[in-house]
């Protein structure tokens, strides 16, 4: 329902595009109306990588290249027609993104923008090489509309409109799946997305497979509306920028982006170089140049995103005021008193986790020595220690961030380190972070579904479970509110629905409480009081030792990355280990002996 | 003014008239005072400056043929130059050319558009729209299409690798009294080199008794030219073929060569195409470096053009005449001709025009006919050797058309 409602907009769109293309007689008009939704859909399958995944890739005229010299190539020499051809074009781009993806997404950031960058560089030399410096797809003068060339050129708009149509839908299906909500994962934090279970890798390369394939067939489509391929017009920097330019124009990791960017952004280049270009030679790259300088200085995300948001925030402040009233304590919902430890009887299950003499260095600094202690089910295990005592670290090397110098960790009995975060998060062990890691832009569920798809084998599925774990936490009421508009509680509890989602026997929560007032942080405390009662296993990493004292069962207190002592609440606040090794010397007269 | 005001009388009488129709608003079209001859070239871009060159070959020819009294067989109607920015990248030819035939309906004819790539793409749009096309660039490929409205006035790069060896061969053995026998090849990767040297590496070598003894091909532009001038020095060949594309990679071997004791003609270097004799040259390389420096161009200013060439320098500042000038002042003649033979202001009669023009020895072209083969390549087309004496490029072969005696290097 939801989804055919959204798809009016575009089915609108395409349909007056269609109808103004096939109104224009003038033939260059039709051509530039035949670029407008090539470029759009070259924008398109740049977005499908980089615009979900963020991994920026300045090197699409790659596939797009490979693409359009296959379809000249095949009608030269095999006599293959475009209508042949260009499915191939868009199999052969995508077994070029496979391979071009495999090496290069070792890297990120920069890195892997600049890798990506020489790609089609050096694939150019290797055209140049091969003599393919002008190659021409042959006229065919008697038998046109079997090799794809019209003489009426409002047939290609149409051809490329439905391409770019299937292109948009596909985006749509990929937004909506447990595809684009990996690759969304991956943008935000891919290290995140590795511990919500997301096999980020393999994502990964069935994106810029995709994309590749995508690129490819539009790279074959663009050969035969150009008539001639050179390794500059297919392979050139400028190809490249062209996909950039519409989508970041247009506002990244929206489908709408692309279409925009390219519908504003082609007819203008053209209309500058027909109009003033032969007055002012050079003026329209000026011109253009400006235009996309301002666009991307007041818009930096693209224009679609600058005017949603204002949209957005138009309709939503006079709502904002009425909603603010009454304030709906998120956490009240199922209110029930605190149970006590006893209730619970922890510490008496059988051991879920067990950890032995793990260890890990950076260099000369030992993170973690020689650790070892065993999680029962249903107990809540509190990991304190001063800054810099190696908790976190611990947690990676639990959760397969880090890969651990030495030790094991036997997860049911079973020896899982070294084992990927997907994999351990899919054997059951959920974390949440220190540092927020929030999809700003997605509402609540959205946020949650992410950790839901590693248990979930369908989309209806992923959602059932991701309402399940909002429920839990409390947040149902405000479910499909943005993230972006939280409070830090907010953001915590829904960081924990995030892992909840995965439905882990084990939870590692490292520093929950962090950043929170006294009364948000007691509210908190109670949820995680609340899963605990309804059986999950949890280790939590915490500051501040008072809310922790009501909340845990056994505390492990690590100093310098190793255990200083591990033992009930009451004994640990004790021990004079603990007190120096927190407050320091000094202190330590007044602790009681 | 008075032009106007009596087209438009001529026109609302028509009107006017009972059999205003079609046909006779055709026959108004066809004796129009004015006729639209198309420029698509680069003025804008990487490639502006050919581009304003062939623009200014245009203009002056457009002047030339309109203060002679224009088209006689429409009744002295005046050409009317359109330019179009066919920018720097293919596809904005493609798209220059596509506005040029779908916004200037009138056009009967035009010339362009510098590189072959360009050249390429833009007759394929002028092919389907039934404009001719006249053409310098020289790739093969142009004329190998089968296509009716495309002219090519310059030899092919294949023909012409084909018409300089034999000659620089014979220049060298009068000049130093011995027959060269080894040749190195130093060339950038661009359409229009690997073309050339491709001819030479096939066969045109070995037809000329010459040994290939180095061949190495760069990609523009070139950061240090040291490796390859050590390879030349080594195999210390008779003749150094360098073809360039960038003034800058031109500078940077010259004075590698220079500097390794190879330059000013201790190894006879001989270029193909225009780059290396381009006025830029001087701006970056010193006309004693540049001294007897040999290249293979399709057409340059010669014997039969000094005043052009000094026209083109008093108009222009342009020191002398390159290919693009005159090779685009000789299309204009052409269409001219072409037009005057048409007798109607119509692309598809000039075509035919074009085909079947039998317009006698070449005069701005070097050497052959004003004459088209069936793939649309003009007849004998012959081309000029160019050498640097004393800061300036002149021709030197053919005979006929040479302003000085070519020189031979000694070492």
């Amino acid at each position: 329902m939801r989804g055919w409602r959204s798809l009016l907009p575009i089915i609108v769109f395409t349909a007056l595009y269609a109808a103004v293309s096939l109104s224009v007689t003038n033939s260059y008009y039709q051509l530039v109306m035949t670029l407008v939704p090539v470029w759009a859909i070259f924008g398109l399958s740049w977005n499908l990588l980089s615009g979900y995944t963020g991994l920026i890739s300045f090197g699409h005229a790659a596939f797009f290249g490979l693409g359009a010299y296959a379809v000249v190539l095949g009608q030269i020499h095999f006599d293959l027609s475009p209508w042949i051809m260009i499915p191939i074009a868009a199999i052969l781009g995508g077994i070029a993104g496979l391979l071009i993806g495999f090496p290069t997404f070792r890297l990120q950031g920069h890195y892997f923008a600049l890798a990506m960058l020489a790609y089609p560089l050096a694939i150019l030399y290797v055209f140049e090489w091969l003599g393919l410096q002008e190659v021409t797809l042959p006229i065919k003068r008697d038998n046109p509309i079997a090799y794809m060339q019209f003489a009426d050129h409002r047939l290609y708009t149409l051809l490329a409109l439905a391409m770019m149509l299937a292109t948009i839908l596909l985006t749509r299906a990929i937004e909506r799946s447990r595809f684009g909500m990996a690759l969304l994962a991956i943008k935000q934090n891919e290290a995140a997305a590795e511990g919500a279970g997301i096999n980020t890798l393999a994502w990964k390369l069935r994106a810029v497979t995709l994309s590749g394939a995508i690129a490819g067939a539009v790279g074959g489509f663009y050969a035969v509306v150009l008539l001639v391929v050179t390794p500059q017009s297919v392979f050139g920097m400028l190809v490249s920028a062209q996909a950039l330019t519409v989508a970041m124009f247009g506002g990244v990791g929206t489908v709408w982006g692309p279409v925009i960017g390219s519908v504003i952004l082609i007819p203008l280049a053209e209309t500058l170089n027909a109009e003033a270009g032969s007055r002012f030679p050079g003026i329209q790259g000026v011109i253009y140049g400006l235009a996309i300088i301002c666009v991307i200085l007041l818009a930096p995300e693209g224009l679609f995103w600058k005017v949603r948001d204002f949209l957005r925030k138009r309709s939503a402040s006079p709502a904002a005021k009425t909603s603010s009233g009454p304030d709906i304590p998120a956490a009240a919902v199922p209110s029930a008193p605190a149970p006590s430890r006893s209730e619970r009887f922890p510490g008496t299950g059988d051991v879920v986790l067990e950890v032995r003499n793990l260890s890990r260095s950076f260099g000369g600094l030992k993170a973690v020595q020689d650790v070892s202690f065993k999680l029962r089910r249903n107990e809540i295990l509190g990991i304190i220690g001063p800054n810099g005592a190696g908790k976190t670290t611990l947690f990676n090397l639990l959760n397969g961030f880090l890969r651990p110098g030495t030790g094991e960790i036997l997860l049911d009995g079973r020896e899982m380190s070294g084992r990927k975060p997907h994999e351990l998060c899919e054997a059951g062990i959920g974390r949440t972070f220190q540092i927020m890691r929030p999809f700003l832009r997605m509402s609540i569920s959205d946020n949650v579904v992410v950790g839901a798809y590693v248990r979930a084998k369908t989309d209806a599925e992923a959602r059932r479970l991701a309402t399940e774990a909002i429920a839990r936490v409390g947040l149902s009421e405000i479910a499909d509110r943005i993230a972006g508009e939280l409070t830090t509680k907010e953001l915590r509890l829904m960081e924990l629905a995030r892992a909840l989602a995965g439905q882990p026997r084990i939870l590692l929560l490292d520093e929950t409480l962090a950043g929170l007032g006294h009364d948000e942080a007691n509210e908190v405390v109670a949820v995680i009081q609340r899963l605990a009662r309804d059986g999950m296993t949890i280790a939590i990493i915490e500051h501040t030792m008072q809310a922790m004292v009501r909340l845990v069962d056994s505390f492990l207190v690590l100093d310098h990355g190793a255990v200083i002592v591990e033992g009930e609440p009451e004994a640990v606040t004790r021990d004079s280990r603990v007190i120096e090794a927190y407050l320091g010397k000094k202190w330590m007269a007044h602790a009681p002996h | 003014m008075t032009r106007a005001t009596r087209a438009a009388l001529t026109r609302r009488s028509l009107l006017a008239g009972a059999s205003a129709g079609l046909i006779s608003s055709r026959a108004w079209a066809q004796q129009p005072s004015e006729v639209k001859v198309g420029l698509l070239v680069p003025v804008s871009g990487l490639y502006a400056r050919p581009g304003t060159v062939m623009r200014q070959g245009a203009e002056m020819a457009v002047d030339h043929i309109n203060a002679q009294g224009g088209i006689k067989s429409l009744g002295g109607a005046k050409l009317k130059l359109v330019v179009l920015d066919s920018g720097d990248t293919t596809e904005k030819a493609k798209n220059a050319a596509q506005r040029m035939v779908a916004q200037e309906p009138d056009l009967v004819a035009a010339s362009g558009a510098y590189l072959s790539s360009f050249t390429l793409a833009v007759t394929e749009v002028t092919e389907r729209a039934n404009l001719p096309v006249l053409t310098l660039s020289y790739s093969d490929l142009i004329t190998d299409r089968g296509f009716k409205y495309v002219f090519q006035t310059s030899a092919t790069a294949g023909s012409q690798a084909k018409q300089a060896l034999p000659q620089i061969v014979k220049l060298a053995e009068t000049a130093s009294g011995k027959k060269p026998k080894t040749v190195a090849i130093v060339t950038d990767n661009t359409a229009a080199s690997v073309s050339s040297a491709k001819a030479m590496r096939d066969g045109l070598l070995a037809e000329n008794g010459l040994q290939l003894t180095v061949d190495e091909t760069f990609t523009p532009p070139l950061a240090d030219a040291t490796s390859l001038v050590q390879k030349v020095r080594s195999a210390r060949p008779d003749l150094l073929f360098f073809l360039p594309t960038v003034i800058s990679d031109a500078k940077l071997l010259l004075e590698k060569m220079n500097e390794f004791g190879l330059g000013q003609g201790k190894i006879p270097t001989i270029s193909f195409g225009i780059a290396i004799a381009e006025p830029d040259m001087l701006q970056t390389v010193s006309p004693e470096l540049l001294q007897g420096l040999l290249t293979c161009v399709a057409s340059w200013g010669a014997k039969g053009h000094e005043a052009l060439i000094a026209e083109l320098k008093t108009r222009y500042k342009e020191p002398w005449m390159t290919q693009n000038a005159i090779s685009t002042y000789g299309d204009m003649w052409v269409i001219k001709d072409a037009l005057e033979k048409a007798g109607k202001a119509d692309r598809v009669a000039v075509a035919d025009a074009l085909r079947a023009m039998d317009g006698g020895p070449s005069k701005y072209y070097p050497l052959g006919e004003i004459k088209f083969d069936e793939k649309g390549r003009r007849v004998g087309a012959g081309m000029t050797i160019v050498q640097w004496q004393s800061g300036v490029p002149v021709t030197v072969f053919p005979p006929q058309l040479a302003l000085a005696q070519p020189f031979w290097p000694k070492n």
